[in-house]
């Protein structure tokens, strides 16, 4: 690929990173999205659990969750939005008429997640050392990062599926948006183990990567579960979902196409 | 000269209801050829399935069967392709509602790969030609209709596109705006020699925009030609109206070259001839020299409208025969 070719691909990334950027500086709900429904949620959370009077790794237990919640949710949103802002606008014809591929869609906006979500942990972080005495980076930056990385993978993987609703379902998908997340925190054990889920949810449990994440997180504070080499699986499962979901983002795309959605979504 | 446009036998069928089980062919095998540089109008009523086929040339929409070739690339394999090289406006546009003028332009500049200095002066150039610099920094949720139809311009304009398609560029907006749209249109299209296919149902917008013109019928193309072709073609011809004092002789009429047919009243006569401008001074010569005093004359052209009623009844007939 020429540089220039290259330059041309950065750019179109780019144009996704910049939308959405844009549009969070102009809209207040971002702003709760980011501040306030993080924040009260924690606070919330980290209250309950020092009126439960429970010992301070028990309490990480479940700070690392709610957390890890925040961040996923907020930057899943991001990679959502760039369709979700489309389907609002009516502006969807306009995106799939330029010659942008799938990838270059969900790369920019996964980038602008990437950030808003790293700005919700920075707060939270400090949030659970002032309020809660809890130490977040106990487990050394080396961990944290890959981490903060598999959420944000897991945040792509959200966030594309509900793209891949839209192009399916338009207005009726973007429930979607906000519900998958919700799902995932109820199954992968956000404040609990999985051991204690009733069958089948456990199996369920082990085919979603932040199950992983979560449990190799939670080791640096005593928490050994029984699941083994847990990088691996999450970052397996990880890259397997995501190779799944770029053939049906391409599936679906080629369907709507086919079925006239994008007009539809347009009109 | 070269094709831009080329589709055949383009068929297209939307399923609606539980399990798609409500079809409806609205595009019944189109054939169609566009020369590079060449406005081409498509004319149709509404649900003739002028968007749904614009929509399949512009890569938006895949069809049945048929097949489709913008500028020599295969539009079924090759659509990212065309897409580098072809815009598209809409009438009633939408475009990110928080985003303002210049912000969409950057933002649709960026998808075509454009960057920095060059953005800049695109978007800045954009905004200069379709006046839109009052504008610039409003919000598109906040732009009259006529500004957002300029918007949708300026955007379709960001890749120098080598085939534009405009899918009814004027709906709902007032006459001096439409009028001042297609003359941007016009000029532009002047100035850069690109192809412009255009979508409407106005007739007058058509005849004076498009080179050459497709009548869209319930999905079929009824026919296509010049403007002045069209009209020749279905013989409606054009109206001579002549007010006069004394006899005009019917044996002089009926020697007149073009006359299609008359009727003669008191002091009144109306004379349907092939072509107006030709046939006015003979006629005017000829009833003269039977004896009869002209007081007044009146040429009535036939318009485009004319000519497409013309077409609906003839297809409308031809169905009933069918039935």
């Amino acid at each position: 690929m020429s540089s220039s070719n290259l330059q041309r691909k950065l750019i179109q990334i780019w144009a996704f990173v910049f939308k959405n950027w844009i549009m969070t500086k102009r809209n207040v709900f971002s702003l709760f999205e980011i501040l306030f429904w993080p924040v009260v949620g924690f606070l919330s959370v980290g209250l309950l659990t020092n009126f439960l009077e429970l010992e301070t790794n028990m309490s990480g237990f479940i700070l690392i969750g709610i957390i890890s919640m925040s961040v996923t949710q907020v930057c899943q949103i991001d990679v959502a939005y760039v369709l979700l802002y489309d389907l609002w606008s009516k502006s969807m014809k306009h995106t799939f008429i330029a010659p942008v591929q799938p990838f270059q869609l969900i790369l920019g906006s996964w980038l602008i997640g990437v950030f808003r979500s790293f700005v919700v942990f920075l707060l939270l972080c400090i949030l659970s050392g002032v309020a809660f005495g809890f130490d977040f980076l106990r487990p050394g930056i080396g961990p944290l990062s890959l981490f903060l990385l598999g959420l944000f993978l897991i945040s792509a993987l959200v966030g594309i599926s509900v793209c891949i609703l839209v192009l399916l379902f338009g207005y009726k998908a973007d429930v979607a948006a906000w519900s998958i997340s919700s799902l995932m925190a109820l199954i992968c054990g956000i404040y609990y183990p999985i051991s204690i889920l009733p069958s089948p949810l456990p199996d369920i449990a082990r085919a979603i990567p932040l199950t992983y994440f979560l449990e190799y997180f939670r080791s640096f504070y005593g928490f050994a579960g029984e699941m083994k080499n847990l990088l691996a699986w999450g970052f397996g499962l990880t890259a397997l979902y995501l190779i799944v979901e770029a053939f049906l983002f391409r599936t679906v795309l080629y369907r709507a196409r086919k079925n006239g959605v994008l007009i539809k979504l347009s009109e | 000269m070269a094709l831009a446009v080329i589709a055949e036998g383009i068929y297209k069928t939307f399923r609606s209801g539980w399990r798609g089980k409500n079809e409806k062919l609205v595009l019944k095998g189109i054939d169609l050829q566009i020369e590079e540089g060449e406005i081409f109008g498509i004319l149709g009523p509404n649900g003739a399935g002028k968007t749904t086929l614009l929509s399949i040339l512009s890569t938006l929409l895949l069809p049945d069967r048929g097949r489709v070739e913008i500028l020599g690339i295969d539009g079924l394999q090759d659509g990212h392709r065309i897409r580098e090289r072809v815009n598209i406006s809409s009438g009633n546009a939408n475009f990110l509602w928080s985003l303002t003028v210049q912000e969409n332009l950057h933002f649709y500049g960026m998808l075509y790969g454009l960057m920095g200095k060059e953005r800049e002066e695109k978007v800045k150039q954009l905004i200069s030609l379709f006046n839109l610099e009052e504008h610039r920094d409003v919000t598109f949720d906040r732009l009259s209709t006529g500004m957002k139809q300029r918007l949708s311009l300026a955007k379709s304009l960001l890749n120098d596109p080598a085939v534009l398609f405009l899918d009814e560029p004027t709906v709902g907006l007032d006459p001096s705006v439409s009028i001042w749209i297609r003359d941007q249109i016009r000029s532009i299209q002047k100035k850069k020699g690109m192809t412009v296919l255009l979508t409407s149902h106005n007739m007058r917008e058509a005849e004076y925009l498009c080179s050459r013109i497709a009548f869209l019928k319930a999905g079929e193309i009824v026919t296509t030609g010049t403007a002045e072709a069209l009209k020749r073609m279905v013989r409606i011809g054009d109206l001579v109206r002549i007010e006069f004092n004394g006899k005009i002789s019917e044996d002089d009429l009926l020697r007149a070259d073009g006359v299609i047919n008359y009727t003669i009243s008191d002091n009144f006569c109306e004379i349907m001839v092939d072509e107006g401008e030709k046939r006015v001074g003979p006629l005017v010569a000829i009833i003269s020299q039977g004896g009869a005093q002209i007081k007044k004359v009146t040429l009535g052209q036939t318009d485009l409208e004319d000519v497409f009623i013309e077409f609906a009844k003839e297809t409308d007939s031809d169905m009933g025969l069918r039935l």
